[in-house]
């Protein structure tokens, strides 16, 4: 169909204004909170709560994100190259947390550190993790690493498997061919991943709730600053925290989208 | 000498049964058989990147059951160039040779003789994705010579060119066989390839090997009614 003669046909101008009244109503939603909240954000950031809540944002999200890249890489790998023993149900156990509520992860993580022998040991050794900043990051972790095991295996697949074979008549071992080959050819997937995970361990909230709980100025991170702020009524500091998020989220989608967009064509054998 | 002896091997739907094969040093051998009848699998086992469930592959008499595809002294082409599209071509060429203990300017060296002999010299500082086929493919020939492999192993190498591409590549094939002495295992569905290069023709259908020989021999007409009517010879 010729791209300009769309509305011609009764059906397609149906189509395509529903598209159009449906984006409007997600702009105008976010546009309502920027609106009410932009303002006041100036103010909000010179507040002890919110630069602490920023600060701790950052920290555990960028601590979080870390893990899940250096995790994700090895168990993507895996996922995308090998045939493991039960490889659909180890997919579907890594699968699950990105369907579970985070607020159900929140409990699981909840009860093993705080009701087991096991997190009573790590708790000894110095990994407490119930009400505590690790806590959000463990938290943030256990949501967010199917997610980023998805993008990376997604990246490796799309990696020709015979550069690999031909790195090993080279002379490379698996671990060299990992490192020369699949490894910088991830790169754009690497990146979008990070990017996505980040965002996403940004507004990490079910679980980090239910493990970190929400102890003002101790583990108030963006998100759980924001509940706190509109449980108590300051509508303005709530406000001007949702918009911290929102402009976090679109500038990380905008930078997802350039890396995450072509990855799959670029790193394609030729 | 390559041998493979009696080797299986199932890759999802697919089967190589009970595989017998000699291909003697210095020849060049061409496997010709039709699409998914297996070749480009006896090439991966050759190479070492599969192994096999049963039986046994000997290079020069020694079961390489045990030796990975790093030390198997084999080169190896595929049908779609399979270039590393992050490294440009000098990076390319000289991919194996930096994994060894050589110096530069030997490498560098190797990677010019190379880049004369295929013709190739003024693409060196280009990337995969930028080259024609014929370009890619003499770039991935090079890439696979560049360790002097005592095997080389070519997956349907000309089959992605146009004609005269194909021709031209063709004649240069046949030189490196000469200069480098290398046995050559070539794995093509094209008749005329084999004809014209090989020293040596196996037929492969369904995942066996029906019938070896010289190119005179196996495109006569023999009485093996699959091969024949696959060559195109049988009447009936």
């Amino acid at each position: 169909m010729a791209k300009t003669r769309w509305w011609k046909d009764k059906f397609n101008l149906f189509m395509v204004i529903f598209t159009y009244i449906i984006t409007f109503c997600i702009f105008a939603t976010l546009m309502t909170v920027i609106l009410k909240g932009f303002p006041g954000i100036g103010k909000a950031l010179m507040t002890k709560e919110i630069q602490f809540s920023i600060k701790l944002s950052l920290y555990t999200s960028v601590i979080s994100t870390i893990f899940c890249i250096l995790i994700a890489m090895p168990i993507a790998y895996v996922l995308a190259r090998t045939d493991i023993w039960a490889k659909q149900l180890i997919s579907t156990i890594l699968d699950l947390p990105l369907t579970l509520p985070p607020i159900v992860s929140g409990v699981c993580l909840l009860l093993i550190f705080g009701t087991t022998g096991f997190g009573a040991w790590l708790e000894d050794i110095g990994l407490g993790f119930v009400f505590t900043v690790k806590g959000i990051i463990i938290s943030q972790v256990f949501t967010n690493l199917s997610f980023t095991i998805r993008v990376l295996k997604s990246t490796i697949l799309s990696i020709n498997p015979r550069l690999d074979y031909i790195a090993r008549t080279l002379g490379c071992t698996p671990m060299q061919a990992f490192f020369k080959v699949t490894l910088p050819l991830s790169k754009n997937g690497i990146i979008a991943g990070t990017v996505i995970t980040w965002a996403r361990a940004l507004g990490a909230f079910g679980a980090v709730l239910m493990l970190a709980g929400a102890t003002r100025l101790r583990t108030e991170t963006l998100p759980i600053s924001l509940f706190l702020n509109m449980s108590t009524g300051d509508i303005d500091a709530a406000l001007a925290v949702a918009n911290i998020l929102i402009i976090i989220s679109v500038i990380s989608l905008f930078i997802f989208n350039k890396f995450g967009g072509d990855f799959i064509g670029d790193s394609r054998v030729n | 000498m390559i041998s493979l002896e009696n080797v299986s091997i199932s890759l999802g739907d697919f089967s190589l049964k009970s595989v017998n094969l000699e291909i003697p040093s210095g020849e060049y051998f061409s496997i010709l058989g039709p699409t998914g009848a297996g070749k480009t699998v006896i090439l991966e086992l050759i190479a070492g990147l599969y192994k096999p469930d049963k039986g046994n592959i000997l290079i020069n008499n020694e079961n390489v059951e045990k030796i990975p595809p790093e030390k198997r002294g084999v080169g190896f082409v595929y049908q779609d160039y399979a270039l590393f599209p992050h490294l440009n071509i000098y990076k390319n060429i000289s991919f194996g040779l930096k994994l060894r203990k050589i110096s530069q300017k030997e490498i560098r060296n190797t990677v010019l003789e190379l880049t004369e002999l295929f013709n190739i010299t003024h693409l060196l500082s280009r990337f995969p994705g930028t080259l024609s086929g014929g370009e890619q493919q003499r770039v991935s020939l090079a890439r696979a010579l560049a360790l002097r492999p005592k095997i080389l192993l070519m997956d349907e190498p000309l089959s992605a060119l146009d004609p005269n591409t194909k021709n031209f590549l063709r004649e240069e094939i046949k030189r490196i066989h000469r200069t480098y002495e290398c046995t050559i295992v070539h794995v093509t569905h094209d008749f005329n390839e084999a004809n014209t290069l090989a020293t040596l023709v196996g037929i492969i259908l369904d995942g066996q090997i029906r019938q070896v020989g010289t190119p005179g021999e196996v495109f006569k007409n023999n009485g093996d009614l699959k091969v024949s009517r696959f060559l195109g010879l049988s009447a009936s």
